[in-house]
């Protein structure tokens, strides 16, 4: 296994896909945290710790994930990829845990710099900062996320193989959930890319009473949803002919 | 045990039947041709050997384990696919350590299969930007880089100008003498014909001939002999119990491998009425298209 997982963090690291999509992320996740501390006032420590957690990772993180499987498919690299390893179910599971590890590291790399940028923006003014264990505690839910993302962005690309079909659900995915949350809390709560994340990251966009699921319940919902994916995706795989 | 199994291998996709009770064996030290027209069951054969496609019935063996149960597949069979695929973002250099890293093989043998393959001066390169010639070439470097002991290629010459070719047929050589069993696909018998030692035929997913390729296609110009007998049924079973090629003709049969003398002696010895006996000259191309029924 760690050979199959040190070849697919090799992977991709031989390509300017990761370095593109955290360049991205970074870029519009800055720009929004230098207009927001720039911009805004009366900061509290909330606003802050709600501002360090607002970023694009999670979306950045399901693409990375979603590329790295379906991209397999697009680039039909998936024959090379498992006549060299051809056990699919230990293959899907480096996958899922090669792309688990990129999402932290995307989203490390996003977080400490929009921290780093806000909290300087934001003393520079004199406004409300947090010290460095109130950041860290912002911090390590996010790295959560981001490592439950990548994986669960590996199931949903090995489920659409049509790359650019998948990156369109995502997006939709991402329209959709806030609009379920907002419609119907019970259901959208457990929604896997905003309503679980959300409820691990601890932001409640709801009125007060409605909130989202406990931090470990979501991290078990969203387990459920990376090992459903799991599922079904190595279901197909395994028994897919690669004509 | 032969390096390369394939026994009553059938793939069924819903209602084609592409392979149909296939078998034949792959020798160590040996290159096979496995030959046949476009849309034969070729190209299907040599995936369920790979295990990418799963067989309706039957199996397809390396020493006796199907590819998915080899340890590290890689050190035991080296293969390239017809539709070899690279990431085009990738290097060459890349992509042979994402295979070698995989398969546990030194990272120093990846400069050792680009040298092999003469990509060396472009093994940083991406391979976007890569000619069909050259992404053979690295498909054949990364069949190589586990040094294995079975080498599966299907179709390699697709691509490659004449040097490549002719580069092509010294390879699978030299790995055959080297003592490794090289089954190698084609639907073009002259690119093959020349590097072969056995030859597999099918055509419609079925055999149509296996053995030397002398005793198959009765060699380039070889001997193929007409004869018609009054048992001309007991007289093509007795000569292909004898290992010989023979095919219906009419009101002939056509014995390829074999002169009008040699025919003759086996119907003596069977006590079969011979009607009439030639020689005839045929080209292991007509031989090929007789067997597979296609043009001649």
């Amino acid at each position: 296994m760690s050979a199959l997982l040190r070849a697919e963090l090799l992977k991709l690291r031989t390509t300017r896909t990761f370095a593109a999509l955290v360049g991205a992320a970074l870029a519009l996740s800055l720009l929004v945290v230098v207009l927001s501390t720039t911009l805004g006032s009366d900061f509290d420590e909330q606003d802050v710790r709600e501002l360090f957690t607002f970023d694009f990772t999670p979306l950045f993180i399901l693409l990375l994930g979603v590329m790295g499987m379906a991209g397999e498919w697009r680039h039909r690299t998936i024959t090379s990829t498992i006549l060299a390893a051809p056990d699919r179910l230990r293959l899907l599971t480096a996958k899922m845990l090669a792309y688990a590890a990129a999402g932290i590291v995307l989203s490390l790399i996003v977080t400490v710099a929009i921290m780093a940028v806000g909290s300087l923006v934001l003393s520079g003014r004199g406004e409300t900062t947090i010290g460095l264990a109130d950041l860290a505690e912002v911090l390590w839910p996010n790295l959560v996320v981001a490592a439950l993302l990548g994986a669960f962005g590996v199931a949903i690309g090995g489920l659409v193989r049509n790359q650019v079909v998948a990156i369109v659900g995502v997006f939709m995915l991402f329209a959709v959930e806030p609009a379920v949350i907002g419609l119907a809390i019970d259901v959208g709560r457990f929604g896997p890319i905003v309503g679980a994340p959300n409820g691990i990251i601890g932001i409640n966009p709801i009125e007060e009473g409605e909130d989202l699921l406990a931090p470990g319940i979501a991290v078990l919902v969203m387990l459920g949803w990376i090992l459903a994916g799991f599922a079904a995706t190595a279901a197909l795989l395994r028994g897919r002919d690669l004509v | 045990m032969a390096p390369v199994e394939i026994r009553d291998l059938t793939k069924r996709f819903g209602s084609v039947h592409a392979v149909s009770d296939l078998s034949f064996d792959v020798q160590a030290g040996r290159v096979t041709g496995f030959l046949g027209p476009n849309g034969a069951g070729k190209s299907t054969t040599l995936r369920a050997l790979l295990g990418l496609v799963h067989p309706t019935a039957g199996t397809a063996t390396f020493d006796g384990r199907s590819y998915d149960e080899l340890d590290r597949p890689s050190a035991h069979v080296g293969a390239v696919l017809e539709d070899a695929a690279f990431h085009p973002g990738r290097s060459a250099r890349n992509h042979l350590r994402v295979l070698a890293t995989t398969g546990e093989h030194p990272e120093g043998r990846v400069d050792e299969v680009l040298a092999a393959v003469g990509l060396e001066d472009a093994a940083d390169r991406r391979v976007k930007g890569y000619s069909m010639g050259m992404r053979q070439r690295l498909a054949i470097a990364a069949a190589l880089l586990g040094d294995p002991e079975v080498l599966i290629l299907d179709e390699p010459t697709n691509g490659l100008d004449p040097p490549g070719i002719r580069w092509m047929r010294g390879l699978v050589r030299e790995q055959a003498a080297n003592g490794r069993a090289v089954l190698i696909s084609s639907h073009v018998l002259a690119e093959v014909a020349q590097s072969v030692d056995d030859v597999v035929v099918i055509a419609e997913g079925e055999l149509r001939g296996h053995g030397t390729l002398e005793n198959v296609l009765g060699g380039d110009d070889g001997p193929a002999t007409e004869v018609r007998s009054a048992d001309q049924e007991r007289l093509a079973g007795a000569i292909e119990q004898r290992g010989h090629v023979v095919q219906r003709d009419g009101d002939s049969l056509l014995v390829l491998g074999i002169t009008p003398g040699e025919v003759g002696e086996i119907a003596g010895q069977e006590q079969i009425t011979i009607l009439g006996l030639a020689p005839r000259a045929r080209s292991l191309e007509a031989a090929f298209f007789a067997l597979t029924g296609g043009e001649t």
